[in-house]
């Protein structure tokens, strides 16, 4: 397929929707080159979810045009792509395990409800590698921790071998150690995988230990950059109406600042 | 050996055979009916099969099966069309059709005098009356509900953790949302002649509820759940006889009664891990 090798991971040309009164998407055009870690930023409100429903399908332009891996959004390049959601809603009452969950994304584990537990983990694991999950197989997904269920999520988002990773709000819901492991999982996975991650996120520490280009969004993309030339960009701070605390990257992460997620805050 | 006399009856093994079909299909359905709190959503289609009753005497039919089965349809594509199209509360759309279906039951049935003995039997069911058409229809339905679950298992379990992932995951969503409730509907209307409209959702939710307790995956729910409303559906209508208990309520009862033993298990074996191993 030569046309989509060279196409970028993301392509969004004058997005626009409106939802009721709101005109909540005012004409993003971005484009996310392949291979690439970035980060798509915004404060609540900015768009960010919507943007998020429309690459994934859930939600339709009113004009413009979205396409992810040099194809229209549809049931096909969703099948080449990873999300994983900020959270799950499990009932408590769900007794669906890890193992359980993992076979739902792949072909040679679908008939999991027959399956013995060593088929299906041979067949599971053959794919994860060393993502740290072997352990949680039999736990309930309802019962695990925030940073486990993200392990668990980000697993379960690899095992198709997708060539794009969309992750919202990552770090929501872990703990400040969890943040730290999240960290190292997610740029292992690119470093290894060599796919384009696209992590969506109000937190900005993260853009600054990890993206190496930030599109920040609200209503439009209002600047993107190096995360150190988005923090300090004026149009930035304008756009937003915020106030951006300097995020202090060079100090060391030993220091206790270094784990504080800086948020926008609005003037 | 000797067998209970009761045994040999035929309009007794006819009713066996009709809970044979349906509690574990009740069961098995169940176990997606509760993981999707849709618990009050079986509750109001089977109210709603009332106004289907009344309506299917006032239109001529004697055996209400079939309208019954289409007014349910008519109330769960309702209720999911509402839920889409609105911004009323899902509690609110369920809670309206149930109170008019109920209400529009009554006076439908108040205007065939004839009729109004009948109100019983739909409340609160009459397994022991039930003729070989709807022993084959129960067990039509059954093999048709369990493999359609089976068939579709995988898509389900995924929608019931999380839409947007099924829908990533290739899922058609919105359809299978629907397949789910026919399903449902199909499987409730015809267990209405079992234990009425009263007591339905207890074959549907108690089953899950008591396998809970005993299972560490959802396979081993799903079996459980799919083995204790066998139990529970085949022992009501054992021991009512015997003991001169209306069917219904006996199996509900039943199953009421696991539901308490199995509370007492879980219990017991909670005790020795008292602390959760931290994360």
């Amino acid at each position: 397929m030569p046309p989509s090798v060279e196409s970028p991971a993301i392509e969004i040309r004058d997005a626009r929707i409106r939802l009721g009164d709101t005109d909540v998407l005012r004409g993003v055009t971005m484009s996310v080159p392949r291979g690439k870690m970035v980060a798509l930023i915004g404060p609540n409100g900015s768009g960010k979810t919507t943007l998020l429903r429309c690459l994934l399908g859930l939600q339709k332009l009113d004009s413009g045009v979205v396409k992810l891996l040099g194809e229209p959004i549809g049931p096909r390049v969703l099948g080449r792509i990873g999300y994983v959601p900020q959270r799950l809603q499990l009932e408590s009452s769900f007794t669906i395990s890890v193992r359980e969950f993992l076979s739902l994304r792949r072909r040679e584990t679908r008939r999991w409800f027959w399956q013995s537990h060593r088929k299906t983990d041979a067949l599971l694991l053959g794919t994860l590698g060393e993502l740290g999950v072997e352990s949680l197989l039999d736990r309930p997904l309802a019962g695990l921790s925030g940073g486990q269920l993200q392990r668990v999520l980000i697993a379960y988002s690899l095992l198709s071998e997708p060539e794009l990773l969309l992750l919202d709000e990552p770090t929501a819901g872990v703990d400040t150690p969890g943040e730290q492991s999240f960290y190292e999982l997610i740029s292992g996975i690119h470093a290894r995988l060599k796919i384009t991650v696209v992590l969506v996120s109000h937190d900005l520490a993260m853009v600054f230990r990890q993206a190496s280009w930030v599109y920040a969004l609200n209503g439009v993309i209002c600047c993107e950059g190096h995360p150190e030339q988005v923090l300090n960009a004026d149009s930035l701070k304008a756009a937003y109406g915020i106030h951006v605390t300097p995020y202090h990257h060079h100090h060391g992460h030993g220091s206790t600042e270094a784990g504080q997620p800086i948020q926008f805050r609005r003037r | 050996m000797n067998l209970p006399e009761f045994l040999a009856e035929s309009f007794f093994q006819r009713a066996l055979l009709v809970a044979l079909a349906l509690g574990p299909i009740c069961g098995f359905l169940g176990v997606f009916v509760t993981a999707r709190r849709m618990a009050f959503f079986s509750d109001t289609i089977s109210h709603a099969a009332l106004t289907g009753v009344a309506a299917g005497f006032l239109a001529g039919f004697d055996e209400p099966t079939l309208p019954v089965l289409l007014y349910c349809s008519l109330v769960a594509v309702a209720m999911l069309w509402l839920r889409e199209r609105t911004q009323l509360l899902n509690d609110t759309i369920m809670a309206v059709l149930l109170s008019t279906s109920v209400a529009g039951g009554v006076v439908l049935l108040s205007l065939q005098r004839n009729r109004w003995a009948e109100l019983d039997k739909v409340l609160l069911g009459d397994i022991l009356s039930v003729n070989w058409v709807d022993v084959g229809a129960a067990w039509a339905v059954a093999i048709l509900v369990a493999s359609a679950l089976l068939r579709w298992l995988t898509p389900l379990v995924l929608l019931t953790t999380h839409e947007d992932l099924a829908h990533v995951g290739g899922i058609h969503v919105r359809r299978l949302n629907y397949g789910f409730v026919i399903l449902l509907t199909i499987a409730v209307s015809l267990t209405i002649r079992a234990l009425g409209i009263l007591l339905v959702t207890s074959l549907i939710v108690l089953p899950p509820a008591i396998a809970r307790s005993l299972s560490v995956n959802l396979r081993q729910h799903i079996v459980f759940s799919f083995l204790v409303g066998t139990v529970g559906a085949t022992g009501g209508v054992l021991l009512s006889y015997p003991l001169n208990l209306p069917t219904g309520p006996t199996i509900t009862l039943t199953l009421g009664f696991l539901f308490i033993l199995s509370l007492a298990t879980r219990h017991l074996r909670r005790a020795p891990t008292a602390t959760h191993p931290s994360p």
